[in-house]
Protein backbone atom coordinates (compact mmCIF):
# COMPACT_ATOMS: atom_id res chain seq x y z
CA UNK A 1 0.00 0.00 0.00
CA UNK A 2 0.97 3.39 -0.84
CA UNK A 3 2.01 5.28 2.78
CA UNK A 4 3.07 8.10 1.33
CA UNK A 5 -0.08 9.42 -0.68
CA UNK A 6 -2.34 7.87 2.70
CA UNK A 7 -0.39 10.23 4.95
CA UNK A 8 -0.40 13.54 2.63
CA UNK A 9 -4.06 12.99 1.64
CA UNK A 10 -4.76 12.38 5.63
CA UNK A 11 -3.31 15.45 6.40
CA UNK A 12 -4.64 17.23 4.08
CA UNK A 13 -8.31 16.35 4.67
CA UNK A 14 -7.47 17.11 8.62
CA UNK A 15 -6.02 20.73 8.19
CA UNK A 16 -8.90 20.91 5.48
CA UNK A 17 -11.81 20.19 7.64
CA UNK A 18 -10.91 20.50 11.09
CA UNK A 19 -7.66 22.76 11.63
CA UNK A 20 -9.02 25.23 8.68
CA UNK A 21 -5.21 25.99 7.13
CA UNK A 22 -4.49 25.98 3.62
CA UNK A 23 -1.69 23.26 3.54
CA UNK A 24 0.94 22.37 0.78
CA UNK A 25 2.52 18.75 1.21
CA UNK A 26 6.24 18.49 -0.13
CA UNK A 27 8.37 15.46 -1.08
CA UNK A 28 9.23 12.71 1.49
CA UNK A 29 12.85 13.27 3.18
CA UNK A 30 15.25 10.62 1.88
CA UNK A 31 16.54 10.64 5.44
CA UNK A 32 14.86 10.48 8.77
CA UNK A 33 14.78 13.25 11.19
CA UNK A 34 16.04 12.74 14.45
CA UNK A 35 16.76 16.02 16.19
CA UNK A 36 14.48 18.94 17.06
CA UNK A 37 15.03 22.55 18.46
CA UNK A 38 11.93 24.09 19.76
CA UNK A 39 9.56 21.76 18.75
CA UNK A 40 6.65 19.87 19.97
CA UNK A 41 6.39 16.57 18.97
CA UNK A 42 2.66 14.33 19.13
CA UNK A 43 3.20 10.95 18.70
CA UNK A 44 1.01 7.62 19.09
CA UNK A 45 1.33 3.70 18.89
CA UNK A 46 -0.12 1.14 16.09
CA UNK A 47 -0.43 -2.27 17.69
CA UNK A 48 -2.21 -5.23 16.35
CA UNK A 49 -1.43 -7.21 13.13
CA UNK A 50 0.82 -3.88 12.32
CA UNK A 51 2.94 -1.94 14.52
CA UNK A 52 4.20 0.98 14.68
CA UNK A 53 4.18 4.67 15.63
CA UNK A 54 2.89 7.96 13.98
CA UNK A 55 4.56 10.79 14.81
CA UNK A 56 4.14 14.67 14.16
CA UNK A 57 6.98 17.30 14.33
CA UNK A 58 6.24 20.70 14.50
CA UNK A 59 8.55 23.70 15.32
CA UNK A 60 6.83 25.91 18.51
CA UNK A 61 5.44 28.63 16.24
CA UNK A 62 3.90 26.25 14.04
CA UNK A 63 2.44 24.09 16.62
CA UNK A 64 1.08 27.58 17.86
CA UNK A 65 -0.69 28.56 14.59
CA UNK A 66 -1.48 25.02 14.35
CA UNK A 67 -3.65 25.29 18.04
CA UNK A 68 -4.60 29.33 17.61
CA UNK A 69 -6.37 27.82 14.56
CA UNK A 70 -7.88 25.05 16.13
CA UNK A 71 -9.34 26.11 18.78
CA UNK A 72 -9.88 29.43 17.13
CA UNK A 73 -8.11 31.69 19.81
CA UNK A 74 -4.73 33.59 20.27
CA UNK A 75 -1.94 31.04 21.66
CA UNK A 76 0.81 32.66 23.24
CA UNK A 77 3.25 29.67 24.59
CA UNK A 78 3.49 26.52 24.36
CA UNK A 79 0.92 25.30 27.21
CA UNK A 80 -1.36 22.42 27.22
CA UNK A 81 -3.69 23.44 24.79
CA UNK A 82 -0.76 23.45 22.61
CA UNK A 83 0.50 19.71 23.27
CA UNK A 84 -2.86 18.80 23.78
CA UNK A 85 -4.14 20.02 20.01
CA UNK A 86 -0.22 18.05 18.64
CA UNK A 87 -1.47 14.93 20.43
CA UNK A 88 -4.85 15.20 19.34
CA UNK A 89 -3.48 16.04 15.57
CA UNK A 90 -1.55 12.81 16.22
CA UNK A 91 -4.19 10.87 17.24
CA UNK A 92 -6.33 11.55 14.40
CA UNK A 93 -3.91 11.08 11.66
CA UNK A 94 -3.48 7.79 13.53
CA UNK A 95 -7.08 6.63 13.19
CA UNK A 96 -6.48 7.79 9.66
CA UNK A 97 -4.21 5.66 8.61
CA UNK A 98 -5.77 2.64 10.77
CA UNK A 99 -9.06 3.00 8.70
CA UNK A 100 -6.91 2.52 5.43
CA UNK A 101 -5.01 -0.28 7.16
CA UNK A 102 -7.86 -2.30 8.04
CA UNK A 103 -9.60 -1.35 4.97
CA UNK A 104 -5.99 -3.44 3.11
CA UNK A 105 -7.06 -6.21 5.65
CA UNK A 106 -5.20 -5.63 8.96
CA UNK A 107 -6.27 -4.99 12.05
CA UNK A 108 -5.05 -2.17 14.00
CA UNK A 109 -5.44 -0.75 16.70
CA UNK A 110 -4.07 2.96 18.31
CA UNK A 111 -2.57 3.81 21.32
CA UNK A 112 -2.78 7.44 23.42
CA UNK A 113 -1.05 10.12 21.87
CA UNK A 114 1.63 11.94 24.22
CA UNK A 115 3.25 14.91 23.82
CA UNK A 116 6.72 16.34 23.61
CA UNK A 117 8.15 19.37 23.84
CA UNK A 118 11.72 20.44 24.57
CA UNK A 119 14.42 23.00 23.58
CA UNK A 120 16.49 20.06 22.17
CA UNK A 121 15.75 16.47 21.92
CA UNK A 122 15.94 13.40 19.77
CA UNK A 123 13.61 10.74 18.66
CA UNK A 124 14.12 7.87 17.35
CA UNK A 125 12.42 4.40 16.45
CA UNK A 126 14.64 1.40 17.14
CA UNK A 127 12.27 -1.00 15.76
CA UNK A 128 13.49 -2.42 11.84
CA UNK A 129 10.68 -0.64 10.11
CA UNK A 130 9.45 0.95 7.07
CA UNK A 131 9.43 4.97 7.28
CA UNK A 132 7.91 7.51 5.62
CA UNK A 133 8.49 11.26 6.67
CA UNK A 134 6.66 13.89 4.55
CA UNK A 135 6.92 18.17 5.12
CA UNK A 136 3.96 19.99 5.11
CA UNK A 137 3.93 23.81 4.93
CA UNK A 138 1.55 26.04 6.38
CA UNK A 139 1.90 29.54 6.29
CA UNK A 140 3.31 29.58 9.65
CA UNK A 141 5.92 27.39 8.76
CA UNK A 142 7.09 23.64 7.83
CA UNK A 143 6.24 20.54 9.82
CA UNK A 144 6.64 16.77 9.20
CA UNK A 145 4.71 13.74 9.35
CA UNK A 146 6.06 10.66 10.14
CA UNK A 147 4.97 7.07 9.78
CA UNK A 148 7.02 4.05 11.19
CA UNK A 149 5.38 0.36 9.99
CA UNK A 150 7.58 -2.77 11.20
CA UNK A 151 8.90 -4.57 8.62
CA UNK A 152 6.86 -7.82 7.57
CA UNK A 153 3.45 -6.05 8.19
CA UNK A 154 2.78 -5.05 4.69
CA UNK B 1 -10.25 -4.53 35.80
CA UNK B 2 -8.72 -5.49 39.06
CA UNK B 3 -4.97 -5.36 38.83
CA UNK B 4 -2.39 -4.38 40.96
CA UNK B 5 -0.76 -2.73 38.41
CA UNK B 6 2.00 -0.65 40.57
CA UNK B 7 2.63 -4.71 41.36
CA UNK B 8 2.99 -5.65 37.90
CA UNK B 9 5.72 -2.89 37.36
CA UNK B 10 8.03 -4.02 39.90
CA UNK B 11 7.69 -7.87 39.45
CA UNK B 12 8.30 -7.31 35.47
CA UNK B 13 11.45 -4.52 35.93
CA UNK B 14 12.51 -6.97 39.24
CA UNK B 15 13.01 -9.64 36.54
CA UNK B 16 14.37 -8.32 34.31
CA UNK B 17 17.16 -6.58 36.01
CA UNK B 18 17.86 -10.14 37.84
CA UNK B 19 17.43 -12.12 35.28
CA UNK B 20 18.98 -10.23 32.06
CA UNK B 21 20.93 -6.79 33.45
CA UNK B 22 22.65 -8.86 36.20
CA UNK B 23 22.19 -5.39 38.26
CA UNK B 24 20.88 -4.79 42.00
CA UNK B 25 17.64 -2.85 41.62
CA UNK B 26 15.64 -1.49 44.49
CA UNK B 27 12.18 -0.76 43.56
CA UNK B 28 10.47 2.31 45.51
CA UNK B 29 6.55 3.49 46.38
CA UNK B 30 4.92 4.96 43.33
CA UNK B 31 4.75 8.55 43.20
CA UNK B 32 2.03 10.56 43.99
CA UNK B 33 2.37 13.59 41.75
CA UNK B 34 3.26 13.25 38.07
CA UNK B 35 6.66 13.81 36.29
CA UNK B 36 6.63 15.67 33.13
CA UNK B 37 10.13 17.38 32.70
CA UNK B 38 13.37 15.61 32.30
CA UNK B 39 16.73 16.82 31.71
CA UNK B 40 19.88 15.14 30.67
CA UNK B 41 17.84 12.29 30.27
CA UNK B 42 16.46 9.18 27.99
CA UNK B 43 13.03 7.99 28.00
CA UNK B 44 11.70 4.80 26.18
CA UNK B 45 8.10 4.82 25.00
CA UNK B 46 5.67 2.37 24.37
CA UNK B 47 2.28 2.25 23.22
CA UNK B 48 -0.42 -0.34 23.70
CA UNK B 49 -3.45 -1.20 22.74
CA UNK B 50 -6.86 -3.95 23.42
CA UNK B 51 -8.73 -4.14 25.77
CA UNK B 52 -7.54 -1.09 27.68
CA UNK B 53 -4.98 1.42 25.86
CA UNK B 54 -1.54 3.60 27.28
CA UNK B 55 1.38 3.82 26.98
CA UNK B 56 4.46 2.61 29.15
CA UNK B 57 7.46 4.73 29.37
CA UNK B 58 10.91 4.55 31.19
CA UNK B 59 12.80 7.42 32.00
CA UNK B 60 16.26 6.92 32.58
CA UNK B 61 19.04 10.18 33.41
CA UNK B 62 21.65 9.66 31.31
CA UNK B 63 24.54 8.08 33.96
CA UNK B 64 21.87 5.24 34.75
CA UNK B 65 21.21 4.75 31.10
CA UNK B 66 24.85 4.62 30.39
CA UNK B 67 25.35 1.74 33.58
CA UNK B 68 22.02 -0.40 32.04
CA UNK B 69 23.67 -0.47 28.73
CA UNK B 70 27.20 -1.45 30.10
CA UNK B 71 26.00 -3.95 31.72
CA UNK B 72 23.84 -5.24 29.02
CA UNK B 73 26.42 -4.96 26.39
CA UNK B 74 29.59 -5.40 28.38
CA UNK B 75 31.29 -1.86 27.45
CA UNK B 76 32.27 1.66 29.17
CA UNK B 77 29.43 3.59 27.57
CA UNK B 78 30.10 7.62 28.09
CA UNK B 79 27.33 9.35 25.30
CA UNK B 80 24.04 8.75 23.48
CA UNK B 81 24.40 6.83 21.53
CA UNK B 82 22.48 3.67 19.33
CA UNK B 83 23.46 1.39 21.61
CA UNK B 84 22.15 2.88 24.87
CA UNK B 85 18.62 4.21 22.92
CA UNK B 86 18.49 0.53 21.38
CA UNK B 87 18.88 -0.77 25.48
CA UNK B 88 15.91 1.41 26.49
CA UNK B 89 14.01 0.83 23.83
CA UNK B 90 14.49 -3.06 24.35
CA UNK B 91 13.87 -2.67 27.98
CA UNK B 92 10.45 -1.30 27.83
CA UNK B 93 10.02 -3.27 25.30
CA UNK B 94 10.62 -6.17 27.94
CA UNK B 95 8.62 -4.90 30.58
CA UNK B 96 5.87 -4.16 28.55
CA UNK B 97 6.14 -7.66 27.62
CA UNK B 98 5.93 -8.80 31.26
CA UNK B 99 3.59 -6.41 32.33
CA UNK B 100 1.44 -8.32 29.44
CA UNK B 101 1.81 -11.27 30.54
CA UNK B 102 0.48 -10.39 34.01
CA UNK B 103 -2.65 -8.51 31.94
CA UNK B 104 -3.01 -12.00 29.91
CA UNK B 105 -3.07 -13.88 33.33
CA UNK B 106 -5.89 -11.78 34.30
CA UNK B 107 -7.69 -12.09 31.24
CA UNK B 108 -6.77 -8.87 29.75
CA UNK B 109 -5.47 -8.71 25.83
CA UNK B 110 -3.54 -6.02 24.90
CA UNK B 111 -1.15 -5.65 21.61
CA UNK B 112 2.41 -3.60 21.60
CA UNK B 113 3.03 -1.07 19.29
CA UNK B 114 7.09 -0.25 18.67
CA UNK B 115 9.26 1.48 21.12
CA UNK B 116 9.91 5.46 20.69
CA UNK B 117 13.42 6.85 22.22
CA UNK B 118 13.57 10.34 23.05
CA UNK B 119 16.99 11.84 24.10
CA UNK B 120 17.74 15.25 24.79
CA UNK B 121 19.04 18.04 27.16
CA UNK B 122 15.42 19.40 28.63
CA UNK B 123 12.54 17.80 27.29
CA UNK B 124 8.74 17.71 28.64
CA UNK B 125 6.50 14.56 28.11
CA UNK B 126 2.73 15.40 28.54
CA UNK B 127 -0.57 13.39 27.21
CA UNK B 128 -3.28 11.54 28.87
CA UNK B 129 -3.45 12.99 31.86
CA UNK B 130 -7.13 11.73 32.53
CA UNK B 131 -5.62 8.23 32.09
CA UNK B 132 -4.78 6.01 34.77
CA UNK B 133 -0.95 6.36 35.50
CA UNK B 134 1.60 4.78 37.90
CA UNK B 135 4.76 6.03 38.25
CA UNK B 136 7.27 3.70 40.22
CA UNK B 137 10.40 4.80 40.98
CA UNK B 138 13.95 2.38 41.33
CA UNK B 139 16.90 2.52 42.59
CA UNK B 140 20.24 1.55 40.82
CA UNK B 141 23.74 1.90 42.57
CA UNK B 142 24.17 4.92 39.74
CA UNK B 143 20.85 6.58 40.72
CA UNK B 144 17.33 6.52 39.68
CA UNK B 145 14.71 5.51 36.65
CA UNK B 146 11.48 5.31 36.81
CA UNK B 147 8.92 3.45 35.27
CA UNK B 148 5.10 5.24 34.30
CA UNK B 149 2.52 3.20 32.89
CA UNK B 150 -0.58 5.39 31.58
CA UNK B 151 -3.50 3.70 30.79
CA UNK B 152 -7.78 4.12 30.10
CA UNK B 153 -10.15 1.71 28.83
CA UNK B 154 -11.24 2.13 25.11
CA UNK B 155 -13.91 4.58 24.24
Amino acid sequence: MDLLENIKEATKEIFETMIMLDITAGDPLAESVTSFKCSVSGVIGLAGTCQGMLAIHTPDSVAKAITSSFLGMDVEEIDDDVTDAIGELANMLAGNIKMVLDAAGKDVTISIPSCIHGDEYSMDCVADSEWVVVPFSIEAGKFLVELQIKNGCQ
Amino acid sequence: MNIDLQQQIIDSTQLLFDTMLMMPLTPGIALSEKVYNFQSSISGMLGFAGEVQGMLTIHCPQDVAFAITSALIGIDIDEVDADVKDTVGEMANMILGGIKDGFTEQGVEINLAVPTILAGRSYRVSGMDDALWITVPFYLDEGEFLVELKLKAPK
